[in-house]
């Protein structure tokens, strides 16, 4: 009898408190549901068939986790919303005479209800949707749809004893913030006097100056290796400044602004400036947080989406032609060109076979060094020499007989004694001279495009392509230097690639037989052939297909969770702000304000805090554009258009949202606040 | 004609779910002149608050009159209810009602701010209510910060900076220890003897001793009123009390 009086209570207690706990159940079943989806998703079995699956699954993994880890802080987050709601309420049991221990068995029948209902709704959600995310991440892969369902016994476990636990420990938690306070601050815990917040100038200066900097190293790096290194400084620095800004830049401008007695002793800004002071100092930190949490998301959806849509593009960067081959030699001598014109010959001979068109070829020798491009175009070979190496200037120098340019092209370059025409990738500045141990090649010509080995283009590292007249008087010199295992520097090889109008599958099977091929060839004479490989492009094709789709999903999957937590971060706070607005509203009514100026005072003040977290992210991530375009590049993806047009229609989505979210957590409020005149 | 005329006044509140009906006030007629300072007295659950709700335009009767100057409140549009609250009212709180916010002197500014004034003109306003009052040296404090009977002065200002036609009190001494209370109704009465006129509600004798007129209220009626007269306040605390007992002992009217 008693126990079912407990339980009453505890359903009561859910009941009255909807408008929290609704939302916190809500997070829960999501949370519970997207677990189990990726959990599934890392088991499912279409992976084993597809190209990239394990490292699919391993992403999927991947993400499982992090909702995991994420749920843990968002969930303890926002029942502390609801814990202090109902400590007062608590409060009034302890009072009446219901001992701790008891209002602790009301807590574990409502931490019992909301476990088993997330639980069971969690999973039931989780597994309705899990073969449709299956179907849509293997859409996305464009892998082969298998049509069973099942229901993998790891996943089920794993999500009830994740999360199981989890709410044991909110549970727990509850329970110490009730045991260890007195009746009478649990009746208080609402409302306590607060000091009004100081302006505090150095934090607030620092965080604009921060975020100026910030701002500046993203739109001023141009390398792409450097914005890789700088854009997790520039990352740490904006964090920094959004917290300082929001913290300490709010109160301060406020201040500012309330020192203006002109602006600020006017009917509309006098409510607004003052009580926005409290906000901020209440909200500021909570405020960043959902600032930096859109922000990544943002970052993340608009560049998955760019991924994603540009695989096309990565792949032909990676593999400009359908096939291509390259064997490195210890040196190109005549010998060795002998041995270039045989590989030649077989490679051509095999794709005879399959009756393949070959088409746009690619065909040359190359000498490579690398090193560090200093200041005048000095390559420092000897990276001990440098002081620090900075990847920045890392640079590989190609050196690419002419004689071979000219077969390819059918035009020759002129090119004197000592002059070289010049190719970048990655967008490197071309000196006007490049000098190596001591000897200078004049950069006459710079190339627009020239077909290259794909792996350099994949490379992180700089490329310079020199096309010299004579390559043997071009290495003169450079033959003898070696690095300090007494390797020598040069590098010699030869490039072959090409497209083919033959199916996918036989693609495959021709590149097989190549490597095959060269593998034979390299068995004759094993010193002077050093290394080999060939690449297919349809043969990674897959892999590619695999690993950008699932970044893509898994960006959609946890830009859903993050935007949810982010928003009902936001709803929470507005709603115990509601409650703590009631009071204040009263008395600017009796004080003589009418209704519509406080509702229009409100309703700006909710404005500000509920877009000015997108708003800044917005900023963010305009300014980290130019960054995460380099960065892109890195991936081979280099798609300005296609990047700005995902960013935009990411920051549409998610405003969109945002928005919908806005009215009903407005409309809460308002219902909050007026409820207080009814009473 | 009086400043502020009460006629036939009956308000009947319904519960919301159900028919049941509560009569807080019967019928209360009473007219206060200007330059007075009248307390109203009576029980918990005498119809006070509901009376000064109605008074303060907060609530609406059921029926009868509210005239101010002659000009019917229920007349007033709804929404210039709010400007006519702030032109001719001023209202002091039991529990002050003053807003964490902001700080002692923008509380006070608060009325004059919304009615649009510059900051010059409520600065001028100001300085001799705050000198007047004694709180030249909290303006700058916050009300966390300063004491229960500064905050009530500080209430008070707010009251008489917009110059009202009546001040309305509820239980203006209600939170207040024994010495803020004294300085309290002290500062009443020489406003009062400035010439404003303050209408006030309180079941404290104390209080009520100081008033020019005392009017009882029971039962949603005006049951009895007394006049000062000559009395010191000695005197009328003594025939506020008498009347209390005779009040108490269900007596009828006199």
């Amino acid at each position: 009898m008693k126990t079912g009086y407990y339980s009453r209570l505890a359903v009561d207690g859910i009941r009255k408190n909807r408008r929290l706990y609704l939302p916190y159940l809500l997070t829960c079943v999501l949370m519970v549901a997207m677990f189990y989806i990726l959990s599934y998703l890392s088991r499912a079995s279409f992976m084993a068939h597809i190209g990239g699956g394990s490292g699919l699954a391993w992403v999927m993994h991947l993400g499982s986790f992090v909702i995991a880890v994420f749920s843990v802080f968002f969930l303890f987050y926002t029942n502390s919303f609801l814990i202090r709601r109902r400590k007062k309420e608590f409060g009034l049991f302890n009072i009446l005479g219901m001992d701790k221990r008891s209002i602790s068995r009301i807590l574990f029948r409502e931490s019992l209800i909301v476990a088993l209902v997330a639980l069971a709704f969690g999973l039931g959600v989780g597994i309705a949707l899990s073969k449709m995310a299956e179907l849509a991440l293997v859409n996305l892969v464009e892998g082969d749809i298998t049509f069973d369902f099942t229901i993998p016994k790891q996943s089920v476990l794993l999500s009830l004893v994740i999360y199981g636990a989890l709410f044991l420990l909110i549970f727990l938690n509850a329970v110490r913030q009730v045991r260890f306070s007195k009746p009478i601050e649990l009746m208080r815990s609402e409302n306590f006097g607060e000091k009004p917040p100081k302006a505090n100038w150095l934090f607030g200066l620092a965080g604009f100056a921060l975020l100026g900097a910030a701002y500046y190293i993203a739109v001023s790096i141009e390398n792409p290796i450097a914005a890789l290194s700088w854009f997790f400084i520039a990352v740490l620095m904006v964090i920094a400044a959004t917290y300082l800004i929001f913290i300490a830049g709010s109160v301060l401008l406020c201040r500012i602004l309330q020192k203006n007695k002109g602006y600020y002793y006017n009917k509309k800004h006098f409510v607004s400036v003052s009580s926005m002071v409290y906000r901020m100092k209440r909200n500021g930190a909570g405020l960043a947080s959902i600032c930096i949490l859109l922000t990544m998301v943002l970052v993340m959806i608009s560049s998955t989406t760019c991924l994603y849509y540009g695989k096309e593009d990565s792949l032909k960067t990676r593999y400009p032609r359908d096939i291509s081959v390259t064997v490195n030699f210890t040196q190109l001598t005549p010998e060795n060109d002998g041995k270039i014109a045989a590989l030649r010959e077989t490679v051509d001979r095999l794709a005879g076979t399959y009756n393949a068109d070959m088409l746009r070829h690619v065909d040359y020798r190359e000498a490579e060094i690398s090193g560090s491009l200093e200041e005048g175009g000095y390559l420092e070979v000897d990276v001990r020499l440098v002081d620090a190496v900075d990847f920045g200037k890392l640079v590989t120098v190609h050196f690419v007989p002419l004689e071979d340019y000219t077969r390819m092209y059918g035009k020759t370059l002129a090119l004197g004694e000592g002059e070289a025409a010049a190719f970048g990738l990655k967008k490197v500045e071309i000196p006007e001279s490049i000098t190596i141990a001591g000897k200078s090649i004049r950069i006459v010509e710079t190339l627009d495009a020239l077909d290259v080995d794909g792996l350099n283009t994949a490379e992180m590292l700089t490329h310079i392509f020199l096309i010299v007249p004579d390559l043997d008087r071009a290495l003169e010199g450079l033959l003898d230097l070696v690095d300090y295992n007494g390797n020598r520097m040069l590098q010699f090889g030869w490039h072959y690639a090409f497209d083919t109008d033959i199916e996918p599958a036989a693609q495959i099977r021709l590149v097989q037989e190549v490597y095959a091929a060269v593998r034979a060839e390299k068995d004759k004479d094993p010193s002077a052939i050093r290394s080999y490989y060939s690449a297919s492009r349809e043969a990674d094709r897959q892999d590619f297909y695999s690993m950008y789709g699932g970044l893509f999903f898994l960006g959609l999957m946890l830009s859903i969770v993050f935007l949810v937590a982010a928003v009902l971060m936001i709803y929470y706070k507005q709603i115990s702000e509601g409650y703590e607005d009631q009071s204040r509203f009263d008395i600017m009514q009796k004080v003589g304000m009418t209704k519509p100026d406080i509702r229009k005072s409100i309703n700006s003040q909710m404005l500000t805090v509920f877009f000015l977290p997108i708003v800044f992210a917005v900023l963010h991530l305009a300014f980290a554009f130019p960054m995460i375009r380099k960065l892109l590049l890195l991936f081979n993806l280099n798609n300005v258009p296609l990047l700005i047009f995902t960013t935009a229609i990411s920051i549409l989505v998610f405003s969109a949202f945002y928005a919908v979210v806005y009215r009903i957590t407005s409309n809460a409020y308002f219902s909050i606040v007026s409820d207080a005149k009814a009473e | 004609m009086s400043l502020l005329e009460v006629k036939g006044l009956k308000k009947v509140y319904k519960t919301r779910l159900g028919g049941a009906s509560v009569e807080a006030l019967r019928n209360v007629s009473f007219s206060v002149e200007e330059g007075e300072y009248v307390a109203i007295m009576g029980e918990s659950g005498s119809g006070k608050t509901t009376l000064l709700n109605i008074l303060a335009a907060l609530d609406k009767p059921t029926a009868g009159t509210v005239l101010l100057d002659g000009k019917d409140f229920a007349h007033i549009k709804e929404s210039a209810v709010a400007q006519f609250r702030r032109d001719n009212l001023g209202f002091v709180f039991q529990d002050f009602n003053l807003l964490d916010t902001f700080s002692i002197e923008d509380n006070i500014y608060l009325p004059l701010v919304l009615a649009g004034k510059s900051y010059a003109e409520m600065k001028k306003r100001l300085a001799p209510i705050a000198e007047q009052l004694g709180i030249g040296d909290i303006l700058k404090k916050y009300p966390y910060e300063v004491s229960g009977g500064q905050k009530q002065r500080a209430a008070v200002a707010r009251a008489l900076i917009t110059s009202p036609r009546i001040v309305l009190a509820d239980e203006p001494t209600g939170a207040l220890d024994s010495k803020s209370t004294d300085e309290l109704l002290r500062l009443f009465g020489e406003i009062n003897r400035r010439g404003q006129t303050i209408l006030m509600v309180t079941h404290s004798m104390k209080a009520a001793s100081h008033a020019l007129r005392v009017l009882f209220i029971r039962d949603g009626e005006v049951f009895h009123q007394i006049y000062r007269g000559e009395s010191t306040n000695e005197q009328l605390y003594q025939k506020i009390s008498d009347t209390l007992t005779l009040l108490a002992q269900g007596g009828d009217r006199r």
